[in-house]
């Protein structure tokens, strides 16, 4: 058997409650609220599907996912996207997620041409490098405490991955259509953090939430409980998993 | 084993029509049929579309809130199964994942909610490389995108690149609208650009649903010569045979893919008389 097959055949389960699931969904679009549903910017690696990591469905979550998950203020594609949630479907949040051992990070860190238009995206992540240089180099690139060749599972890839979810968030809270809605609707923004080898989603603590942690939430939220994270905040939204 | 046909396989395997006894009877179905009796929540019969939707325009804002949090709940004890199966299958599924990824698929898509990537195909994590942008646009000077394809291709060696798009797209309908939307202007300029190029064809489509479909269609074809048209795509082909362009369309009404069934060989040939960026 052709090895890309059985990927389709093993979860044709999944596929099948995929395809219920949408058409139970179907009357949760009819009455479009989208009150409910979170905006996720995330990176594009395979290893980050983020209904499968929150716990969501079909209808629950708007997307977008590029190398790294990099928000920079004068790309039109993210700029499109946070205009026609924030604006137009007037999202209640918005979530920006980094992961660990994050390809992009790994690659801004070897200080190493990549090729063809991947060296100018990366820019504002060697960004990162440069000015946190001290900090970055007393981290260890691999669990081991390698230089860079192995997986990049180590804390300075992480810490890179963290800075640029921060990094991230304040462009967001810069963005005119973002501070307008946190303003005048309570529009919350979270940074976070997915560990790959857990599967744990952590808030970083930053956005919206900044100083007083996410509507009491702290520290590790278990996958799928991290709606909860999502959705437990203002405008009476409390689609609590509990 | 690479070619144009795999994909399309998959397609077929996914495509297979559902018994509606099945579907009904899918134990994880989040719908209110399960819900407590004792709740004051409507209960829409899934097996009736137009009920449905019409019960729902009914429901009070206090009730959806209510049938939202059922809902949520058995959405979350499917997640709990997912997880805990995934672990008694395989303890090391997580420690993989962190190892690093090998996925087959770059998939690109509408940001919209109601198209998941890897629900719709049954990809699984680790299968496919994601880019989601309103209205699945590829646009030659998006580096957000470019550089999507070019670390797919060049970096992951996918074999295959979906384009997907989807009827009744928000995006799409925006972008014909005869409105200023601000920083929107510049990226949905792309699908008035597809529409000026089929304008004798899309103009003579008199039921305006079907016009529409019709251009999530040529949008999608669009976007399909515009990964081919990367100096990544060619390259890469011209040295491995992959990866291969695949254009699909999503309805969420049927939950139906569509195959556009592009000829891959053929529009890289078409393209490259002008677009040629072999060479490096
Ligand atoms: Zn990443
Ligand atoms: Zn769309």
């Amino acid at each position: 058997m052709d090895p890309l097959i059985p990927t389709a055949y093993e979860t044709e389960d999944s596929f099948l409650y995929a395809l219920s699931s949408n058409a139970a969904w179907a009357g949760y679009k009819a009455h479009q609220n989208p009150k409910f549903f979170p905006i996720w910017l995330g990176c594009s690696d395979s290893r980050c599907p983020e209904t499968t990591l929150l716990g969501l469905q079909p209808g629950d979550v708007f997307v977008h996912r590029n190398i790294a998950n990099l928000v920079c203020a004068t790309d039109i594609n993210t700029a499109a996207v946070i205009e026609y949630a924030v604006a137009h479907l007037r999202v209640a949040h918005v979530v920006l997620c980094g992961h660990t051992a994050c390809g992009g990070a790994i690659a801004a860190l070897g200080g190493q041409r990549v090729g063809g238009v991947l060296d100018t995206w990366l820019a504002p992540l060697r960004g990162l490098v440069v000015g946190h240089e001290a900090e970055l180099a007393e981290l260890p690139m691999d669990e081991g405490g390698g230089d860079g060749s192995g997986s990049g599972a180590g804390a300075r890839v992480r810490r890179l991955v963290e800075l640029n979810v921060k990094a991230g968030v304040d462009v967001l809270m810069a963005n005119v259509v973002v501070t307008e809605a946190v303003r005048e609707r309570g529009l919350q923004v979270h940074g976070c953090l997915f560990d790959l080898a857990s599967g744990r989603v952590r808030d970083l603590g930053v956005g919206t939430s900044a100083g007083k942690g996410v509507n009491g939430v702290r520290g590790g939220v278990v996958r799928g409980k991290h709606a909860e994270l999502v959705f437990r905040g203002g405008g009476g939204a409390t689609m609590a998993a509990r | 084993m690479v070619n144009s046909r795999v994909g399309t396989r998959l397609l077929q395997s996914l495509i297979r029509p559902i018994p509606r006894t099945r579907l009904l009877s899918t134990p994880n179905l989040p719908t209110p049929r399960n819900a407590s009796s004792s709740s004051s929540t409507p209960t829409p019969q899934p097996s009736s579309q137009t009920r449905h939707t019409s019960t729902w325009r009914d429901m009070a804002e206090n009730d959806i809130t209510k049938y939202l949090r059922q809902t949520h709940n058995r959405v979350f004890e499917h997640n709990k199964a997912w997880a805990a199966d995934k672990k008694a299958k395989d303890p090391e599924f997580f420690a993989k994942l962190s190892a690093g990824q090998n996925p087959e698929y770059l998939w690109i898509g509408c940001s919209d909610s109601r198209i998941p990537a890897e629900q719709i195909t049954g990809l699984e994590p680790g299968d496919a490389f994601v880019h989601r942008n309103i209205a699945n646009l590829v646009c030659n000077t998006d580096l957000n995108v470019m550089s999507v394809i070019a670390y797919a291709v060049a970096h992951l060696k996918v074999k295959h690149i979906v384009v997907c798009g989807h009827y009744g797209c928000g995006g799409v309908k925006a972008a014909m609208t005869a409105k200023d939307l601000g920083i929107l202007n510049p990226w949905l300029r792309n699908i008035r650009d597809v529409y000026r190029l089929h304008e004798r064809e899309l103009d003579v489509i008199a039921d305006e649903t079907a016009r529409y479909d019709r251009l999530v269609e040529l949008n999608v074809l669009e976007q399909c010569r515009n990964v081919i048209k990367s100096a990544s795509v060619q390259q890469s082909y011209a040295k491995n045979k992959f990866p291969i362009v695949h254009g699909w369309v999503f309805g969420f009404h049927d939950g139906l893919l569509k195959d556009l069934e592009i000829d891959f060989e053929a529009m890289l040939r078409e393209i490259q008389k002008i677009y040629n960026l072999t060479e490096n």
